[in-house]
């Protein structure tokens, strides 16, 4: 086990590598560059950029190198001194952005996977128990109108009622009076009465596909014949359930662990930006529209990080519980 | 059409500042300040012994604001919204216009502010300005002549700092010198006339004279700073110059809002500051702010102004309409909006603010007369085609469908209001006539195919895109739209090709755009934006860039221009430095003249107002005002005397 996971380590390294490299080049791809963008916003709003300003800038910035040695000097910073370069848009080193933010974002994401879950499991081992059951019906189709419900909608639709018709702050994830205060006990209770919302209207949406997962593999299991003769033998039912079928059903669960973070930062983005969070995904998102790549590769290089340190968590897990893996 | 003159019943005088010249003194008259009172919590804050006493943070003869309605109360919080990515000009537009001086409220002319008079040589090329005695930074350290000319000599001429010097403080190529005459006199010297300098002080960009204080932002300059290097790697950037940007800022810089430590003019100071991942910005009021109303009291009348940053438009609109935001307009000014706001206004217990839009042509078209092509080249640069595709328009339709009656046919120039309107260059070629469009192209050689659509003289069908920036101008794509309608009927085939941001600037960069729409600046500043008169912004006058080029590199890059241009380029330099209102007047009569002949950009109507908000119990802002860059609203309204009733 251990050898396994020392070799997996290792593995990482090269694969982080490439991803920082591509995501480098893939950030620099799009036509024109930080500067570009800088001024075309200001442009917007009707004022006018000097040229000379914007010569500066680039030299500054060191746009004019090659993107080779930008990419280098980069990665030299972070693996010397975990100086993650500076922000462009921010005159800000990057590490002072990034961190807050994507504590926040693995907040909102293991928040939305245990809800997701606890929504799912159960209602995925009723439907499969008491198949074609009034309940069932009824769970399916629910689900399955969470599923269709775009989440930005249903996100605005949830804002408009609680602002207009109630009067609710919302957007956000803290008041007002926390929103810039250091970490407390009372602040973390206000992180959770504004959780809330952001956490349903995402878990509604990924809720239908994992019931439906959890109730196919049930059915498969249900039926085999270690589950006749553990009734055979007088096993109370809900113990029957738990031990062996439930556990083989998890498989697909816990191996898509890897992804739920990568899956949550893009599949999340509308939704943050419409709801005001102060997670990750609006800020990545800027910073691409921006071109500030520093930044935008900051995050990329995190997201790929988690995921690859996710996907070792999800083969240790899924060793522990599915009896019919083994590591060699 | 709405009636452009100002709340206040004043009609506009050109924009031009009639001041040079004179020696002006504040309108408003100077009271001592010992009949005036200060904010409950600066009192207390007296009391404590942790502030001098008002009249310690005052100077001897406060500079006076007469409020717009009247004298008002202290308290609040205002509340406003901001985009969460380059949105500092949106704290500037509010905050940060105390410049030396500053426009006034029909941005007709340049009214005293920190200086509170001036003198102006005979050839424009001397300005002597007198200092407010006794003005103090937001940290109580006065602030003196030495401050002005530490900013523009030892800041602004720096060129590690500024590679080069902002345009405004250069003419013909050389910097401008600053000298201390004494502790409140400060003169400038241009190398040669610079008739603008005034309004051009009066806009943003003219705030570099009083941005950096000497005694804060000397210890990050090498020349006070022996061990600035050592400082800067102590402080994670990489040189000098990274560490003053990010400390001191600059005119239009985030960084401008992130330092809660550097001293400023404003009436707000900022608390929590604008940086990467917040969520909102916090303005609290500046202890030694140098204005009080008229009764004495220290301004500004508001506590903190509380900026939420919204990623989204359409949650800044929510908040709007649920009476969270006490005063918008920025972000939320579209026509689109109007029906939204209009019938949420008693939910959110709002009134409408009207914009005065500065802008001249709401959807100027540039078809690129120095195309590489060389036949689309001779294509777009033959006069007769441009104006055949001009009356081949049907602009009453189209003003009616996208902009709901709001608007007239318009070419450029100046608006109807601006005493330099010119009625030629306005609104030739803005009749529809199909018929006539198609005689025209015929004649220029354009004849129809078998497809119904016209074939250029080589052959080849006559077929262009035009750019657009759907994300910014959604409007204009609409108006695009009909426009390909009308044209598909005189046989001409366009197509409207949406991009992005950066590629749009980009492709103008490169020269590599058949043609380009944006917005026509120069309504009512003609002299601060002629970019539709003649090739003079590089980013801006869309129909020539490499024509700009020669221009501004003074023939070293880019491309010769014809002699219409340069005889208008040379007509624009006189209109620069002539001070006489009249005169400069009749300079860029002539400018027009020539454009109007030339007729280069094809426009398609009168540039429409927007609207914005302002909460029931905001008072003293006026309902109308100009909406611009160089009056960058609503800052010259003076919200340091704004108030709330309760």
């Amino acid at each position: 086990m251990l050898v396994f996971i020392a070799k997996r380590f290792l593995w990482m390294i090269p694969s982080l590598f490439a991803v920082s490299f591509l995501a480098f080049v893939l950030i620099q791809l799009p036509p024109g560059d930080y500067v570009t963008t800088y001024i075309a916003t200001l442009a917007a709003s009707n004022e006018i950029v000097d040229q000379n300003t914007a010569a500066q800038l680039r030299e500054r910035f060191g746009l004019g190198d090659p993107l080779l040695v930008q990419y280098f000097k980069w990665i030299w910073g972070i693996l010397s001194r975990g100086d993650f370069g500076i922000s462009f848009e921010w005159q800000q080193p990057v590490s002072d952005l990034i961190w807050e933010r994507m504590a926040l974002t693995l907040v909102l994401a293991l928040s939305t996977l245990i809800a997701t879950w606890a929504i799912a499991l159960p209602i995925g081992v009723y439907s499969a128990v008491r198949k074609y059951s009034i309940g069932d019906y009824f769970f399916t189709a629910f689900t399955f109108f969470g599923l269709a419900v775009p989440s930005f909608l249903l996100a605005l639709v949830l804002m408009y009622v609680a602002a207009v018709e109630f009067g609710q702050d919302v957007g956000g994830l803290f008041s007002p009076e926390y929103e810039n205060a250091s970490w407390s006990f009372a602040k973390m209770i206000d992180l959770f009465s504004h959780l809330w919302l952001p956490v349903i209207i995402l878990a509604v949406s990924s809720t239908a596909s994992l019931i439906r997962v959890m109730r196919a593999n049930m059915l498969d299991e249900l039926p085999k014949p270690y589950v006749t003769t553990a009734r055979a033998k007088g096993l109370s039912e809900f113990r029957l359930l738990m031990k062996y079928p439930m556990m083989i059903a998890l498989n697909p669960f816990i191996s898509t662990i890897a992804w739920l973070l990568p899956n949550l930062i893009s599949g999340s983005v509308v939704v943050a930006i419409v709801l005001n969070l102060p997670t990750a995904a609006p800020l990545l998102l800027q910073a691409l529209m921006a071109q500030d790549m520093y930044l935008a590769g900051a995050f990329v290089l995190l997201i790929c990080a988690l995921t690859l340190i996710g996907s070792l968590i999800s083969d240790i897990l899924l060793a522990l519980v599915d009896p019919r893996i083994r590591l060699e | 059409m709405p009636n452009e003159i100002l709340s206040r019943g004043v009609t506009r005088r050109a924009v031009l500042g009639g001041m040079a010249g004179v020696a002006a003194l504040s309108v408003a008259g100077r009271v001592s300040a010992a009949a005036g009172g200060e904010a409950p919590a600066l009192a207390q804050l007296v009391k404590d012994g942790k502030l001098p006493p008002l009249a310690e943070r005052l100077p001897k003869k406060p500079m006076v604001v007469k409020p717009f309605e009247k004298v008002g109360t202290y308290g609040g919080s205002l509340r406003r919204g901001l985009r969460g990515s380059s949105d500092h000009n949106g704290i500037l537009r509010m905050v940060g216009n105390q410049s030396l001086v500053r426009w006034n409220l029909e941005f007709t002319a340049v009214e005293p502010n920190l200086a509170e008079r001036w003198e102006v040589s005979d050839d424009a090329t001397q300005f002597t300005f007198h200092l407010i005695e006794g003005v103090r930074w937001s940290d109580g350290h006065p602030f003196t002549a030495d401050d002005v000319v530490f900013a523009i000599e030892d800041c602004v001429k720096n060129t590690e700092l500024y590679s080069s010097t902002p345009a405004q403080l250069a003419v013909a190529g050389k910097p401008v010198t600053v000298e201390k005459i004494d502790d409140h006199t400060v003169k400038f010297t241009f190398a040669a006339a610079n008739a603008l300098y005034l309004e051009n002080l009066a806009t943003p960009l003219g705030q570099h004279p009083t941005l950096f204080p000497k005694h804060y932002c000397s210890q990050f300059l090498p020349k006070y700073n022996p061990n600035i290097e050592a400082d800067a790697k102590k402080a994670g950037v990489t040189s000098w110059t990274e560490l003053f940007r990010s400390r001191c800022g600059d005119i239009e810089i985030p960084s401008r809002w992130g330092n809660v430590d550097k001293p400023t003019l404003d009436p707000w100071v900022v608390k929590e500051p604008y940086a990467g991942g917040a969520t909102r910005v916090v303005m609290a009021r500046n202890p030694y702010f140098w204005q009080v109303d008229t009764e004495g009291n220290q301004l500004p009348y508001i506590d903190e102004i509380n900026f939420g940053i919204s990623q989204d438009v359409e949650s800044l609109m929510l908040n709007v309409i649920s009476g969270k935001i006490d005063i918008q307009e920025r972000h939320i000014s579209v026509l689109a909006n109007k029906p939204t706001l209009s019938k949420n206004m008693e939910k959110g217990d709002y009134r409408l603010l009207t914009l005065v839009p500065s802008a001249s042509q709401q959807c100027q078209i540039y078809f690129n007369i120095t195309h590489k092509d060389p036949a689309m080249r001779k294509m777009f640069a033959d006069k007769s085609f441009r104006q055949a595709l001009s009356i081949g328009i049907n602009r009453p339709e189209l003003i009616d469908i996208v902009y709901f009656g709001q608007s007239e046919p318009y070419q450029a120039g100046p608006r109807p209001t601006h005493p330099w309107y010119h009625e030629k260059y306005a609104r030739q070629f803005t009749e529809f006539d199909a018929d006539k469009a198609g005689a025209m192209l015929d004649q220029a050689g354009y004849k129809k195919g078998g497809d119904g659509f016209r074939l250029r003289p080589d052959g080849q069908k006559v077929f262009f895109s035009i750019d657009v920036i759907p994300t910014l101008y959604p409007d204009l794509v609409d108006a695009l739209e009909l426009v390909k309608t009308h044209w598909a009927q005189i046989g001409i085939d366009m197509k409207v090709n949406t991009i992005e941001r950066a590629l749009y600037y980009t492709r103008g960069d490169d020269n590599a755009h058949d043609a380009q729409v944006w917005p026509g600046p120069g309504g009512l500043d003609p002299m601060l934006d002629p970019r539709d008169f003649f090739a003079f912004h590089p980013q801006g006058s869309r129909y020539a860039i490499p024509w700009t080029l020669w221009y501004t590199s003074n023939g070293a890059r880019g491309e010769e221009p014809p002699e219409s241009q340069k005889k208008r380029m040379k007509l624009f330099d006189e209109a620069r430095s002539t001070a006489d209102l009249d005169k400069r007047g009749a300079v860029m009569k002539q400018i027009f003249d020539i454009a109007a002949e030339e007729f280069e950009t094809v426009g398609l109507c009168l540039a429409v107002g927007g609207f914005g908000i302002i909460r029931n119990n905001l008072r003293n802002v006026p309902e109308k005002q100009p909406d611009s860059w160089s009056w960058p609203n609503p800052g010259p309204a003076l919200p340091q005397q704004f108030t709330f009733t309760s």
